[in-house]
């Protein structure tokens, strides 16, 4: 029972990764929030209930540890960062000077936080609208017009870098 | 019929069932710019995933499979509740991902003392803007002090680095051919490991927030010092 779950967990640990990438915006913090991810599923192993998704379950996990950790970020930026530092995200000059990253990577990590997961949910992911709306916690119709505002932000930015 | 960008997303993603499938569709087949939409929303649905299908094939780090594989190896690694994990060891880690929530709201604020006074940032010489010049990341001794954490570009392109060491840690960013303090913390001379430690993480968090781009890999960093150092 026991080595069955972490066995399951193993599993998805390829898409768990990914996800964790996408959202992350960086390998290494992708894999710190893998990890964090994997402690905390040890650790509520028994919340989760047989029989019902263990992905979704996991995904979900993921991404309330990475909203938590996006919003306490922001709080600290707000604390810490100088007018001159400026709060990275968005500001002039950032897109030329990420060159280890790529058109698409760059783009998502301009994304406010709902839209990026929706985005990778269902376009990376490829969970439906519902079980996208599942792991967040939203409405499907919420679900879906972030959706719509990601995508049309990502577009207009590759577009543009193209 | 009016078509809604939502119900056009909705379309796209073959997330429509029944009536409204069949009008979207109709709407769809009779106007080229909501095909052209359609196309759209598509071929960047497969250029996300073509961009991350190459990370389930790659190979899983050993961190993360050691808790999941408990019949491998035991791992050297796993961390105790309250014990610290070895400076250096954690200094490795690229950001504070993992300790930073913890640590935020308490020692954070303790440990840092915001940058005083609104004039240009404090100069730094001697001995700590030599290593600031010279130590790479990569290369730099398993007991350096001060220790190089990472370095990364802020936003306008000039290069930072975070650095801690027994007599002072913080952030140090490459201005006008010199190395201006950005972000002072006080080092941890006289203090346990775990001092430290927060204060590096902390550090990591922060320089997380400046960056523009994460951190410089070993590559890059030797091209920033071949280069002085002097933002492009």
């Amino acid at each position: 029972m026991q080595s069955t779950f972490e066995n399951r967990l193993l599993e998805l640990l390829p898409r768990m990764r990914r996800f964790a990438l996408g959202l992350a915006g960086h390998p290494a913090d992708g894999d710190d929030l893998c990890q964090m991810t994997i402690e905390r599923a040890l650790a509520r192993r028994d919340s989760w209930q047989e029989g019902t998704r263990l992905d979704s379950w996991m995904y979900r996990i993921m991404r309330n540890i990475w909203i938590d950790e996006t919003r306490a970020r922001s709080r600290r930026a707000q604390t810490f960062v100088d007018e001159e530092a400026g709060l990275g995200q968005g500001a002039a000059g950032a897109q030329e000077a990420a060159v280890e990253l790529g058109d698409i990577d760059r783009a998502l990590t301009s994304l406010p936080a709902d839209q990026r997961e929706a985005v990778l949910l269902v376009m990376v992911e490829g969970f439906s609208y519902r079980e996208a709306a599942e792991v967040i916690g939203c409405p499907v119709g919420t679900l879906n017009s972030r959706l719509v505002r990601g995508r049309d932000a990502l577009l207009a930015k590759l577009e543009e870098a193209a | 019929m009016t078509i809604s960008d939502e119900q056009l997303a909705a379309f796209a993603d073959g997330e429509l069932t029944g009536d409204e499938q069949a009008a979207v569709a109709a709407a769809v087949a009779a106007d080229p710019a909501l095909a052209q939409a359609v196309a759209r929303h598509r071929a960047l649905r497969e250029k996300l995933a073509a961009r991350f299908a190459p990370v389930l094939d790659e190979p899983l780090p050993a961190r993360l499979t050691a808790s999941l594989a408990p019949l491998q190896a035991p791992s050297q690694t796993a961390p105790s509740a309250d014990n610290v994990v070895p400076f250096p060891a954690r200094a490795r880690r690229r950001w504070g991902w993992a300790v930073a929530p913890a640590l935020a709201a308490s020692l954070a604020l303790a440990i840092f003392l915001p940058r005083t006074g609104d004039g240009p940032a404090g100069a730094v010489d001697g001995v700590l803007a030599q290593t600031l010049d010279r130590q790479l990341v990569a290369d730099q001794s398993g007991d350096a002090d001060p220790r190089i954490l990472l370095s990364f570009r802020r936003s306008g392109g000039d290069y930072c680095r975070a650095f801690a060491g027994s007599a002072q840690s913080g952030i140090a960013c490459r201005e006008d051919g010199g190395w201006h303090m950005v972000e002072t913390a006080a080092g941890g001379a006289g203090q346990g490991t775990a001092y430290r430690q927060a204060g590096s993480s902390e550090l990591m968090a922060l320089a997380q927030e400046m960056a523009v781009g994460g951190a410089l890999d070993a590559e890059a960093e030797q091209r920033a010092q071949a280069a002085g150092w002097q933002a492009q």
